[in-house]
């Protein structure tokens, strides 16, 4: 990027918005991921004027440009890894409109997610694909992932929310897409194409979400099992008693192990544990919900089930689920926190596996999930400065890849493929469908501007 | 090879535990008003990480984020990986000092320190109006903010001690010069000695302080390891004032800031709150409260070297006593008062005071 190309955006966003200082460079070289790069510059667009000039100059003097929330990918997403343009889009932060009315809400993309729901509040309403990292997190870069949380098997993912958008192309022109309307049958589904695109079609520049009336009530159980199996069928179980969780999340033996040895929470020596959660309008509705639930523990030889009766009992029993991410970092250098997701049917055959490749390259290798929707996060613990770990890190998460393709399930189940599935994308998809990727990507970005060199297209 | 910066010799193991996840995002003062990634806590550990690395040279360059931290330490209590990023920068400060790299306001603040017995460089301490004791039981340290800035929350703390009956005297003291520790510098031990001696000099077992940075530092720094040596003990006086059946009260609906100094430094949350809600029961919380209080955006030695960003941070904090229609706002902290007032607007209806001075006006109005 030269000179008169800073000068140019500098004229745009004004200069107290632009930045190709050093440590703004080095700040934005990296996301969660353990990917780095630096870019040229940064700009903080304040609205989609701003962003769509911005555009125009990159399709004109071809340099990349990264939209970019808080960061927290942990695929490499927001990593600018051929340099070029940040685009920070943190200072368009406004909540536009909240429609109880019309059941929605509509916002700009660099709105914190916690932000979001504290304003819900007051009305009962949530936004309910709720990820780990929500209290950080944008809701930009939530439809540009297609974020998911703990609620998903009960409430979907992000996609399942986003009504409309209004997008920057990469040539500058603005479009709004999708509907107010709770139902469209509209023309092709262009809102659903960019959600989860990775900020690789175009820059979302205003979210228009649908929003859920929030159950005020939940009931929450935990479970202990001395085999995986019985746990595996436990869930399978489940998902036929005809009851849906809102939450049914699971944490396996490695993660329990490190959770008594760095910790004071009081968990017994088991094979694996899942936690569910119910929720509804009565106390007689989540209770009747959670004792279809505690039903099918008990006949899978829950070796103990606990039920909360109280709020500050529900939060001990989350205490173990919630600690996971905080003890695998204070016990480790470097992160891999995976993502997959295989059917629900298959998520006991999965475990086993992982705890086998984590043997067989003797890793760490913890595993916590959401079960609910077959989506489970293995997180490699390791020491990034040993390259012998280092390489049987990299073999053990191909392997791991494989293993779910074998079983049916997908790469990643909410964190995107960004640089970190690459290698994998071709073992999921089909060659017609990355054919298909790949000219979606040429139609609407043809100089190959937007987040270039992400999800291997 | 050794690396040749102390910071990098000491907090490498948590520099390469920092996973990057942004958590700190969330609560950084410096980031909340400015959005700017460079200035939070992933931001510093990731320069600091490349200047480990010897990819980022330690330089003037990044005086505007590494000087730029209020030391809050909310993103240590926010932190899953268990770093402290304060500590780190605090160091990595010490290493631009020793190279030449220094915040002109630092470098005079330390200047300044070498010739003068306050940070502001006040030729005439106020004597407020009481005589030098040569012995009494307590001695009351004021500290620079409450000596040259917020004199009248001194005189109403001391006032209040005046009705409880306390035999306390003041001394002639001079900085802790503690700040200098968070500015790249090194305690100055003259002053140290300096109030070490006039403290003993009272007879005095106890040292009463205005400044929650002062009893950090006279608690906490071997300079003053000669107090403890000599059975002198040092508290804050919402410490003191806990114990007191005050026997004021107000209806109005107050709320409390708590001050990092007190709460995420030194893990005291409650015992300012038993005070308050003894003389408030009307008591409300701000939407941060406890460890996840937002900073008043003075602390680390900002507010002297980026005063806007350090009244916007204090107008953000306020903006929460807003929210909940306080009345009142009250902490434990000159600096924090003293930030907080000059960053009030005048459509803000609350009033802000230290607990002590709060506590001397219901006297006052009850007489």
């Amino acid at each position: 990027m030269n000179e008169e190309t800073k000068e140019r955006i500098k004229v745009i966003v004004g200069s107290e918005n632009f930045s190709d200082a050093l440590i703004d460079r080095v700040a934005y070289s990296k996301d969660s991921s353990e990917y780095k790069n630096r870019p040229d510059a940064a700009a903080w667009p304040l609205n989609a004027e701003h962003v769509s000039e911005i555009l125009t100059l990159a399709n004109q003097n071809y340099f990349p440009v990264i939209a970019r929330g808080a960061g927290t990918s942990l695929a490499g997403l927001a990593v600018p890894q051929q340099g070029g343009l940040i685009l920070d889009m943190g200072k368009m932060d406004k909540i536009i409109d909240i429609n109880i009315e019309d059941r929605l809400v509509v916002v700009q993309p660099g709105v914190v997610y916690a932000d979001l729901d504290r304003s819900l509040m007051p009305y009962g309403f949530f936004f309910p694909p709720d990820p780990a990292s929500g209290s950080v997190c944008t809701l930009g870069g939530n439809v540009a992932t297609n974020a998911g949380g703990i609620k998903g098997a009960k409430y979907g993912t992000t996609k399942d929310y986003v009504l409309a958008l209004e997008v920057v192309l990469a040539d500058g022109r603005i479009m709004r897409i999708g509907s107010k309307c709770m139902k469209s049958s509209s023309g092709y589904d262009l809102t659903r194409l960019f959600v989860g695109s990775e900020g690789t079609l175009g820059v979302v520049s205003e979210i228009t979400l649908k929003i859920n009336p929030k159950p005020p009530l939940v009931s929450t159980a935990m479970a202990t099992f001395e085999n995986l199996q019985d746990a595996g069928r436990a869930v399978s179980q489940i998902m036929h008693s005809g009851i849906l969780p809102s939450a049914l999340e699971v944490v396996d033996h490695q993660s329990i192990t490190a959770i008594r040895e760095n910790t004071t929470t009081n968990l017994p020596d088991v094979e694996v544990l899942l936690v569910a959660e119910t929720d509804g309008y009565t106390k007689a509705e989540t209770d009747y919900q959670m004792e279809k639930i505690v039903a099918v523990f008990r006949k899978n030889n829950a070796t103990t089930v606990t039920k909360a009766d109280s709020q500050e009992e529900a939060e001990a029993l989350w205490q173990a689920r919630k600690s996971v991410y905080g003890v695998f970092a204070k016990i480790s250098n470097n992160l891999s926190v995976e993502d997959l997701a295989v059917p629900m049917s298959k998520v006991s055959d999965m475990m086993t596996a992982i705890s086998a490749i984590a043997e067989k390259y003797d890793l760490k290798m913890p595993t916590v999930g959401h079960v609910g929707d077959g989506n489970l996060h293995p997180t490699i613990c390791f020491d990034g400065t040993n390259k012998n770990e280092v390489e049987r890190v990299d073999a053990a998460t191909a392997e791991l890849f494989r293993k779910v393709v074998q079983l049916g399930g997908t790469i990643t189940g909410e964190h995107g493929i960004g640089l970190a599935k690459i290698p994998y994308m071709d073992w999921e998809h089909e060659r017609q469908s990355i054919e298909v990727m790949r000219s979606l990507k040429e139609a609407l970005d043809p100089k190959n501007i937007l987040n270039p060199g992400k999800m291997g297209l | 090879m050794e690396n040749k910066y102390n910071f990098a010799k000491k907090y490498r193991d948590q520099l390469l535990r920092c996973s990057s996840c942004g958590s700190c995002r969330a609560v950084c003062p410096v980031f909340g008003i400015s959005k700017r990634p460079a200035y939070n806590a992933r931001g510093k550990m990731l320069i600091l990480k490349e200047v480990m690395e010897g990819t980022v040279e330690l330089n003037d360059e990044l005086i505007e984020t590494l000087f730029q931290c209020t030391t809050c330490a909310n993103c240590a209590a926010n932190c899953p990986s268990g770093v402290n990023p304060p500590e780190i920068i605090k160091q990595a400060r010490k290493d631009m000092v020793n190279i030449g790299s220094c915040h002109p306001v630092f470098k005079g603040m330390n200047e300044v320190l070498k010739k003068s017995t306050n940070i502001y460089a006040e030729a005439e301490a106020e004597d407020f109006s009481r005589e030098k004791k040569a012995n009494a039981e307590y001695v009351y340290f004021v500290g620079c903010v409450g000596m040259y800035r917020e004199d009248e929350a001194t005189e109403a703390a001391l006032e209040l001690l005046d009705r409880l009956k306390v035999d306390y005297t003041l001394i002639d003291e001079v900085c802790c010069s503690g700040v200098l520790e968070d500015v790249g510098y090194s305690l100055n031990n003259d002053l140290a000695f300096t109030n070490v001696e006039r403290i003993r000099a009272t007879g005095a077992k106890k040292v009463i302080t205005g400044c929650p940075y002062c009893t950090r530092t006279f608690n906490n720094k071997t300079q003053y390891a000669d107090l403890n040596k000599n059975g002198i003990q040092v508290i804050h006086i919402f410490q003191f004032l806990k114990d007191f059946d005050l026997g004021v009260k107000t209806k109005k609906r107050v709320t409390y800031h708590d001050p990092c100094d007190l709460g995420r430094h030194c893990g005291i949350y409650e015992e300012p709150r038993e005070t308050i809600r003894k003389i408030a029961p009307n008591f409300v919380e701000m939407r941060h409260h406890h460890a996840n209080s937002l900073c008043c955006g003075a602390g680390g030695g900002v507010r002297g070297a980026f005063a806007k960003n350090s009244i916007t941070m204090a107008r953000k904090r306020l903006e929460e006593a807003e929210e909940i229609d306080a009345e009142v706002v009250l902490t434990e902290c000159n600096s924090c008062v003293h930030n907080l007032r000059n960053a009030k607007l005048r459509a803000q209806n609350f009033r802000i005071y230290t607990t002590t001075e709060f506590i001397n006006l219901l006297f006052e109005t009850s007489e």
